[in-house]
């Protein structure tokens, strides 16, 4: 009966085997510790540019199109927007890794409403880190956060502005900053007693792009001074380039 | 936590029956509630192990089974608890000098998680509609096949492996919108045993 030894451990290498649609299992761990180390390798001189990338879900086909033209462009790194996954399972979450491991560049992800089903948020905190991250690179400063506020019946801390609010303190050195969050503020699964004062905190601290997803349609408005870019799903072909050359922040609408 | 002992208690009630029946008689004496087999199964998403009672039908070309799964954290990084009940048909039966083979297996399963994080009616705080699948109930696609024989030594009419590949919702669904990116992720895979007595 040895015989069977051998393929139950090739299956179980190989992930055929699934103990619970919710599992913590894999090697994934920790990928935003990893593209924070990968980042700092490949610094290089020149302008700063990165993709923006919207809504995965169920469109992972188009969403490996998005990888593929991504090789046209020379990006620094890419940032996706949230809802990854559409049922939150570890088995989306790895399809959603292996797209984005095909890019040749680091990448990073909010957490979307989707990915917080079930056990999601901690499929997500084991495979990326914490929901709440931010990172300087080319004198920007990059800020994620989670503000998925339905999901947790509206707490009232979600988002989480106190460290947001330490986040996006001043600092020598920084030019540009950009906040990525899933859920855009003003929308109705946003907390509506949060979104005058992340508005005004954002406005304060003169954040260059607040960055958001979500609704699956482009918008583009400046609200009290400061640029909000809600992305398109990747179903609609299209993810948002961003070049950042001295005091100059331009964003581009690529289709693919 | 408590809905979790409850629902070990009713695992073992269950296992127990299972292997309390065999006492009863003859299989056509026994009324039609009375188990005829017990399955146990390794993974299919429905926990590491899962075991639990069954019923045979028409010469046993049909089976119903209700099985307790558990997924122990050390395995899949938490606890976790299912009760899956499950439907197969097998259309043919193929004899081998003692041997019944039984190369295709099409089956259904619908397995419910035990746990506040997963729900089975969408929770007060979406809108109606606002998700369109149940975290908590999972139904999945079955295909496969098994190969058994008699073990009078054991009291068992026939002892069975089987393999399924099993293809959850989320699976499915994926599959069919991104046919290049899931490929052979559509199924996960589940080895197991049916003790027919």
């Amino acid at each position: 009966m040895r015989f069977w030894v051998p393929w139950l451990l090739l299956c179980a290498g190989c992930g055929a085997l699934e103990f619970h649609p919710y599992e913590l299992r894999g090697a994934d761990r920790d990928r935003h510790a990893a593209s924070l180390e990968q980042l700092r390798r490949d610094a290089h001189e020149g302008p700063l540019r990165f993709a923006v990338l919207g809504d995965i879900q169920l469109f992972l086909d188009d969403s490996a199109s998005a990888m593929k033209d991504l090789e046209r462009h020379d990006v620094d790194f890419v940032v996706q927007l949230g809802d990854l996954t559409e049922f939150g399972s570890a088995q989306e979450y790895d399809w959603v890794a292996r797209l984005l491991d095909r890019l040749p560049v680091p990448s990073f992800a909010v957490i979307g409403n989707h990915d917080v089903l079930g056990n999601g948020a901690d499929i997500y905190r084991r495979a990326f880190g914490p929901t709440f991250f931010s990172f300087r690179h080319a004198g920007s400063r990059f800020v994620l956060y989670d503000s998925n506020s339905r999901e947790y019946g509206f707490p009232g801390n979600v988002p989480d502005l106190e460290a947001l609010r330490d986040a996006l303190e001043p600092e020598l050195g920084i030019a540009h900053t950009f906040t990525f969050s899933h859920v855009p503020p003003g929308h109705g699964d946003f907390d509506a007693s949060l979104v005058e004062p992340l508005e005004q905190l954002q406005a304060e601290r003169g954040i260059s792009i607040s960055f958001h997803a979500h609704i699956h349609d482009f918008r583009d408005e400046v609200r009290r001074g400061v640029r909000y870019f809600v992305a398109d799903s990747l179903d609609h072909r299209n993810y948002l380039l961003v070049t950042v050359q001295g005091g100059v922040v331009e964003v581009e609408r690529v289709f693919y | 936590m408590a809905a979790r002992w409850h629902s070990r208690a009713l695992a073992l009630a269950l296992l127990l029956l299972a292997l309390d029946v065999r006492a009863e008689g003859p299989p056509d004496e026994r009324p039609w509630y009375v188990p005829d087999h017990a399955a146990l199964q390794l993974a299919g998403s429905i926990g590491l192990l899962s075991a639990g009672p069954g019923w045979g039908f028409l010469d046993d070309a049909l089976d119903a089974q209700l099985l307790l799964g558990w997924a122990p954290p050390a395995v899949a990084g938490e606890d976790f608890l299912t009760v899956t009940l499950k439907g197969q048909w097998h259309p043919f039966r193929l004899r081998w000098s003692g041997w019944s083979v039984r190369p295709l297996t099409v089956g259904l399963l619908l397995s419910y998680t035990f746990g506040d994080e997963y729900f089975v009616t969408l929770p007060d705080r979406y809108p109606d509609g606002y998700y369109w699948f149940k975290t908590g109930l999972r139904p999945a696609l079955l295909l496969g096949g098994s190969v058994g024989r008699p073990v009078p030594a054991l009291g068992l009419r026939n002892l069975e492996g089987y393999v399924e590949l099993v293809a959850t919702d989320y699976r499915l669904v994926h599959f069919l919108r991104n046919p290049v990116t899931v490929e052979t992720g559509l199924f996960s895979l589940a080895l197991g045993a049916r003790l027919r007595f």
